[in-house]
């Protein structure tokens, strides 16, 4: 006789569906290539002074806040690769490949395959950022000296996290909905170079910062004068003060500088080319933020991004039907 | 009889065409139900729409008396399916694939021990479940389709042509397998464009066309319903009209025809006659020198059926 049908536990079904995605993960040969592309990122960001330094023959100085204040190193170009590389196929891939029809039809609902997957996404990231993170901190500790504030790390570390989830989310919907890696990755490219070129004409140029703060990226670059940071050692006219980016990519900077000082505010500036003058831009002054309502506004910015479009991704699965 | 699968009107349409247009069907529970169809009958679209890819436009589909309609993970936990040329992940180990299948039906890490090797002997994967699923065959995917669906041994098992890909000795494999997990008491849906399959392995059988269904009966019942006329063509030597006579007052002769010394005799039994009519004929001074029995095979039905609906514009005969 057959065995009579027990109920599918809803824990065991997600972790499975946990288990089918990170097995998938760790397999692709794209996540290594984008793992060695960070490692490389984070090797430029720690040897940029160093190298600097002996072109401007300058003495390499110490610093005790490399690690904290540098977050992992990646960036928003290191935030879009991971996302792309994490979740481009994620949900598009299995309709494409045909792997979907069997997934589809064990006693798992869509749900927790899509949250299994995203779940799954979390973790990849986890591991990868915190290697990227330890080699950050040992490479600080060794070209810069003992390093302080490391505890802040895990905070560098989800930051990071929910900066790359307002990509992965943005990706994932695309690969839902139209069912192909190829468009998501199109979409997801071409978003972020649009965002990086404009955001960049848009905030230093017109100097309409503001509008950068609600879309992903790394939004608008503002200064904290009463912060000391270690300019780098080349002849280029920047505002005094620690730079601060206000976007959905600098949550996780913004948090440790917050947590370091608290009352900090930021100046925003207009920047200028003069046509024919030699030097730098000019900088012409905006207006004046307090650090806190930056980091407010970008919390609500990435919360907004991540369930706005994981509730699209998931309608989409949900709603999705396999007809080939 | 309890019904596995029971449609009503179910309809299903991609744009302008119908795929599957107000299809009632009916399986029995523990029975072998073949569904036979040309290709693009709408059998995958029919089994789309009982495990839930697909939704239905209009009508019912109901799995033990459950509707199917929507996401329903209760429904697929008696359901075990085979989809046609079947796709798994590449990156995944065959074992590694069935230990998770495994575990989203909640089987224990015992039950997954114990069931794994046995399903992989079964299917002739043995000594292969440690390579990666993208060096498998075609037909060793085939195979994997058929381990995955019997994973949880469910109530129901729906194998969309699983003899697709296989060679011969591997079909052969997969007929006897049906044969044996159908009186492990589970209900075997079983899709197939191969009418030699349905007839082999099937205790009952629905046929398909364009979406509708044009039979739906046992085997048997469908061939005695269904086949044409049987003939009986005979060499005699002494033929008269005397013995033309005498053969057409046989109760079970419709048509006696002549050609030389031949005779074609209609028939409208199904019954082997072949003695009383060999008895008429020496009877009437005739000497058989050859007699040959002409009936139509299942084949024949099938494709005179399909033909049938065809002239008829898909409508039921």
């Amino acid at each position: 006789m057959t065995k009579k049908a027990t109920r599918s536990t809803l824990l065991s079904s997600f972790l499975a569906v946990v288990r089918y995605e990170l097995l998938w993960n760790i397999r692709k040969k794209k996540l290594y290539g984008v793992i060695t592309i960070a490692f490389v990122l984070v090797t430029l960001t720690l040897f940029l002074r160093v190298i600097l330094s002996n072109i401007e023959n300058q003495p390499l100085s110490a610093n005790p806040n490399f690690a904290a204040d540098t977050g992992t190193g990646l960036g928003t170009f290191g935030f879009f690769l991971f996302a792309l590389v994490v979740v481009m196929n994620s949900i598009s891939g299995e309709f494409e490949s045909g792997t979907i029809v069997p997934l589809l039809t064990k006693p798992v609902s869509r749900t927790t395959v899509f949250l299994g997957k995203i779940f799954a996404a979390f973790v990849t990231l986890l591991a990868a950022y915190t290697v990227l993170l330890v080699y950050l901190a040992l490479g600080s500790s060794v070209i810069y000296g003992p390093q302080n504030n490391l505890h802040l790390l895990p905070i560098v570390l989800f930051g990071s996290i929910a900066s790359t989830f307002v990509w992965m989310s943005i990706i994932l919907a695309v690969g839902a909905l139209s069912k192909s890696s190829m468009v998501a990755a199109l979409v997801g490219i071409g978003l972020w170079l649009g965002l990086a070129i404009v955001g960049a004409v848009v905030g230093a140029v017109l100097g309409q910062t503001w509008v950068l703060a609600y879309f992903p990226g790394s939004g608008a670059a503002g200064y904290a004068p009463n912060i000391n940071s270690t300019p780098l050692p080349i002849n280029v006219t920047i505002p005094a003060g620690l730079q601060v980016s206000t976007g959905t990519d600098g949550i996780a900077t913004n948090l440790v500088t917050y947590i370091l000082h608290p009352s900090a505010e930021v100046n925003f500036y207009k920047m200028e080319f003069m046509i024919g003058s030699r030097g730098g831009p000019t900088y012409t002054f905006l207006n004046t933020e307090t650090l806190s309502s930056i980091i407010t506004r970008e919390s609500i910015t990435i919360a907004a991004y991540i369930l706005v479009f994981s509730f699209i991704a998931w309608l989409a699965l949900k709603r999705a039907q396999v007809a080939e | 009889m309890n019904s596995a699968i029971e449609t009503v009107n179910l309809t299903k349409r991609y744009g302008r065409l119908t795929a599957v247009n107000k299809l009632n069907l009916n399986v029995s529970a523990n029975t072998i139900h073949g569904f036979l169809g040309p290709n693009g009958a709408g059998k995958t679209t029919t089994i789309k729409v009982l495990v839930g890819l697909l939704r239905p436009d209009e009508g019912v589909a109901r799995i033990f008396g459950q509707e199917v309609s929507g996401d329903k993970p209760d429904v697929r936990l008696r359901i075990g399916y085979m989809p046609e040329l079947p796709k798994f992940p590449k990156h995944l180990k065959g074992w590694e694939l069935l230990d998770i299948y495994g575990r989203m039906y909640s089987m224990s890490q015992q039950q997954r021990r114990d069931q794994l090797p046995k399903l992989l002997e079964l299917v002739g994967l043995k000594g292969r479940e440690n390579d990666l699923i993208g060096k498998y065959s075609k037909g060793m995917q085939q195979r994997l389709g058929i381990a995955q669906a019997l994973l949880n041994e469910p109530e129901l098992v729906i194998l969309d042509e699983p003899s697709l890909g296989l060679d011969p000795v591997g079909m052969v494999e997969v007929r006897e397998l049906i044969t044996n997990i159908a009186k492990e008491g589970m209900t075997v849906f079983l899709s197939s464009h191969l009418l030699f399959e349905v007839q082999q392995v099937c205790s009952h059988v629905t046929i398909i066309n364009k979406g509708v269904a044009l039979v739906s009966d046992t085997i048997g019942n469908v061939e005695h319903k269904i086949r044409g006329p049987t003939t009986l063509q005979i060499e005699v030597t002494n033929l008269t009209n005397v013995l033309v006579e005498n053969l057409k007052k046989l109760p079970f002769v419709t048509d006696v025809k002549t050609e030389d010394n031949k005779l074609n005799i209609t028939l409208e039994t199904r019954e082997d006659v072949r003695p009383q009519v060999s008895e008429t004929i020496t009877k009437s001074g005739g000497t058989i020198v050859s007699m040959n029995l002409i009936g139509q095979s299942l084949e024949d039905v099938f494709v005179q059926l399909i033909g049938k609906a065809e002239e008829e514009g898909g409508r039921k005969p």
